[in-house]
């Protein structure tokens, strides 16, 4: 596999799986406003900075109202990561290796783009805002599963697996850091739950929640779950596994020992401890991890630094 | 929006579908009939979902303009052209006979020039061309093949002659519009499948790969090959990332690939370096190699010339086989015929008028009003002009760069290109258009079952490129039909 055409497949997935865990934020985060009291302090400026936007928002917008945050996330092409952007990235990357993927995927990436360009006016308006994120969710996970059902388990798949699970280890971090944070107000009010049952509506967990851990979303069960779960899909565990199944396919190994480190904090951490203290330094930690990782992974893979020198270590092996 | 064979406007010259109005050619009445048969909600429906499919399959060309390029939908025409298999034999043979010596006659350029020497081909137009490579003399590319690949501007006249109009020997490109039309048709208009034995076109791409391994420098089942393109801003990029998908073939670009000391071309993989065998390269041939050509060149691979000399990649189309594709050279594609095969030409050649000849260019300043006179290397329809269609200005400025450089310019008469009905806004018209085949050859030769029908949309016009408003439509070889 081309280095160039690794790093498009890395990249292509991670963009759309930052467009859907985008799309579930804000849908997760509408629902729940309509529960909190009139005048809670949760407001539109937490949810930029549950996805690290909030600087780049205030540069081009002034107020945090539900227009220009929805606008600025949804649509904004000035937005390196509004919905729009990442699936007219991730179109264009499709377009650059139309050869190694089956073909409808191309025509269903091209028409994910297409609906969405059409419809994302519609998204900013309340009522119709579910119904068009809920479509793009639909039509990112039918390339998904189109994916999973034609595709060879070839390279290029392992890269899609790699980038879309650093997406999403990436993003559930980052919800759970920024959400306890402004979860912390209301610690023993009545809105505790609630609060952090709409981080698990946030990245989709509350019904796996409520059937493996129980009804109540308390703190420190909540984290276990998200954190460290083994089977639960948008868990940074279950992700790491995902990341290391997918190595374990592609050549190098300086990847995997970065890996291990991550899995190791993760799997030994204690829950009950960080819900009470410290889950910022947790979450940040995993997060630099990740950027580490990424590095990593694009060193190893697509920069092929020294040609001749490869080529020579290349000739030694036959 | 019916189409109703008794009210076609023909145009006077000949229409591939109808005698006259009312009659249509032998073997064309099932598809009149069946256009016939659609209720105009009908026409419109299958029209729209042919609209869809092609914008969700993202099929596209990029047209480059002053406010940046534009990437628009590959517009497509619905009543297909028909060719009886006998005709298409015929044609066929034509085409083959003139590949095989316009790839002699290159051959022949960087070797002895024993054609110059026999007084058949004259030394001045070499000296002008400028797509000969001095980096390429005393190559010797398998089978002595050069041009690989070429695809063929056919025209029919008034009188139903079919004429080669220029042999495309550099990049061509359309082949995948080709295998998409059909795809289309197939997938819109099935039952007219069911009426007709229609030849199938699918088998190019699996020949193009056959064609292209049979270049490998190394034994072996499975050689690397790849296409190598100027990148996804490129107006054919479409094409270069299909044909690379259908073949499994890598997509590459210059920067992808590295030459060694070894003098073999290496990918840059996510392993390190992989040697390649075989380059089907999509850029020209100017750029491949900024050590031998353009240094100025970011689309290349230093040292690929290297390489390719001696014989550690295959090249397809071979570097300077562009020498053959120049509307000068074009003129003494008979002559070559007879000189290197000794055979009669079976396709005849558009009477033309080479301007470096003294009497030929008073006759072209004299009829500029008449003839359509071409540069001798654009490609795309850019620099030409149609006297018929020209302004005064027009002509005065082209009669000034004639004179300025007569070898640069020829000049044909204004044919009335044949006809083929087509869905206008609102009624069903006659519209020009041409034919481009594809040929292959390396050991064997291959011709594709018809080709791309490209289509003038706008009234009147004579310009199908799809950079000034052309179309496209299926082509169909049809067996059976006499």
């Amino acid at each position: 596999m081309l280095a160039r055409v690794g790093e498009n497949l890395y990249w292509m997935a991670r963009y759309l799986e930052r467009a859907e865990d985008t799309a579930r934020l804000i849908n997760a985060t509408t629902m729940m406003l309509m529960d909190m009291p009139r005048g809670a302090s949760f407001g539109w400026e937490d949810l930029l900075r549950v996805v690290g936007l909030d600087e780049a928002f205030h540069t081009l917008y002034d107020e945090a109202g539900e227009m220009a945050v929805m606008s600025f996330l949804i649509q904004d092409e000035r937005n390196p990561s509004s919905i729009f952007t990442c699936i007219r990235h991730a179109r264009e990357n499709t377009r650059t290796f139309r050869e190694v993927l089956p073909r409808e995927s191309w025509e269903w990436v091209n028409e994910l783009y297409l609906y969405t360009s059409t419809h994302l006016g519609h998204a900013l308006d309340r009522r119709t805002r579910f119904e068009v994120l809920t479509e793009i969710i639909r039509r990112r996970q039918a390339v998904v599963g189109l994916l999973a059902g034609t595709m060879s388990r070839d390279e290029g798949f392992q890269f899609m697996r790699l980038g879309r699970n650093m997406e999403r280890a990436d993003m559930t971090t980052r919800v759970l850091d920024v959400s306890y944070a402004i979860n912390l107000p209301y610690q023993n009010s009545q809105y505790y739950d609630l609060v952090w049952m709409s981080v698990l509506h946030a990245l989709s967990a509350h019904q796996m929640y409520r059937r493996y851990v129980g009804v109540h979303a308390r703190g420190h069960k909540v984290l276990a779950f998200l954190l460290n779960d083994l089977k639960f899909p948008r868990s940074v565990r279950h992700c790491l596994h995902e990341i290391q199944f997918a190595l374990d396919e592609l050549p190098g190994v300086e990847p995997m020992r970065h890996l291990q480190g991550m899995l190791n904090r993760v799997d030994q951490a204690d829950y009950r401890a960080l819900a009470a203290n410290g889950l910022h330094g947790f979450c940040d930690d995993i997060q630099a991890r990740l950027a580490d990782l990424n590095t990593v992974i694009s060193q190893t893979y697509f920069r092929v630094a020294h040609p001749q020198k490869m080529a020579q270590s290349l000739f030694s092996l036959v | 929006m019916k189409i109703d064979c008794g009210h076609y406007p023909l145009m006077g010259g000949f229409d591939e579908l109808l005698e006259a109005p009312g009659k249509p050619r032998s073997g064309a009445g099932e598809l009149c009939d069946f256009f016939a048969g659609l209720t105009p909600e009908e026409l419109e429906a299958r029209h729209r979902a042919v609209d869809a499919a092609i914008m969700a399959a993202g099929i596209t060309f990029t047209v480059y303009s002053e406010a940046g390029n534009i990437d628009r939908t590959w517009p497509f025409d619905v009543v297909p052209r028909i060719l009886s298999k006998a005709e298409w034999d015929r044609i066929e043979a034509g085409l083959k006979q003139r590949l095989k010596a316009l790839n002699r006659f290159i051959d022949d350029l960087y070797h002895g020039q024993q054609i110059i020497r026999d007084g058949v081909f004259p030394a001045e137009v070499l000296a002008d061309s400028k797509n000969f490579r001095e980096a390429c003399i005393g190559a010797n590319p398998p089978f002595g093949v050069w041009a690989h690949i070429c695809g063929t501007d056919l025209v029919r006249d008034g009188d139903g002659t079919v004429y080669v109009l220029e042999d495309n020997l550099r990049v061509p490109s359309g082949v995948s519009y080709m295998l998409e039309n059909r795809q289309l048709m197939k997938r819109l208009f099935p039952e007219l499948f069911a009426r007709y034995d229609v030849l199938p076109v699918d088998d190019y791409t699996a020949q193009l790969y056959d064609m292209l391994a049979s270049l490998s420098p190394r034994a072996g089942d499975r050689p690397e090959i790849a296409v190598l393109t100027p990148g996804v801003f490129n107006s054919a990029y479409f094409e270069h990332s299909y044909l690379a998908q259908q073949m499994g073939a890598h997509l590459v670009e210059g920067p992808d690939l590295v030459v060694l000391d070894d003098d073999c071309v290496y990918m840059k993989t996510i392993e390190g370096l992989t040697r390649l065998d075989v380059i089907y390269r999509r850029v020209d041939d100017e750029f491949i190699d900024p050590e031998a050509f353009r240094a100025d060149s970011v689309l290349g691979v230093p040292g690929l010339m290297r390489a390719w000399k001696q014989g550690k990649v295959g090249i397809a189309n071979a570097p300077g086989s562009g020498v053959a594709d120049d509307k000068v050279v074009y003129a003494y594609v008979p002559q070559m015929i007879c000189y290197y095969l000794d055979e009669e030409p079976i396709l005849p050649n558009v009477p033309s008028y080479l301007c470096m000849h003294e009497a030929d260019c008073e006759y072209v300043l004299a009829n500029l009003d008449k003839l359509v006179v071409k540069p001798a290397n654009e490609s795309g329809g850019y620099g030409m002009l149609v006297g018929p269609k020209s302004t005064s200005d027009e002509r005065a400025r082209f009669a000034d760069l004639i004179r300025a450089n007569p070898r640069n310019y020829m000049a044909q008469p204004t044919l009335s290109l044949s006809t083929v009905p087509t869905l206008c806004e609102d009624a069903i018209e006659p519209r020009h258009v041409d034919l481009r085949p594809f040929i292959l050859q390396s050991k064997d030769f291959y011709v594709t079952h018809g080709g791309l029908t490209r289509v003038a949309l706008r009234r009147g016009s004579l310009v199908v490129n799809s950079s000034q408003g052309g179309g496209s439509k299926d082509t169909w070889i049809v067996q059976g039909v006499c």
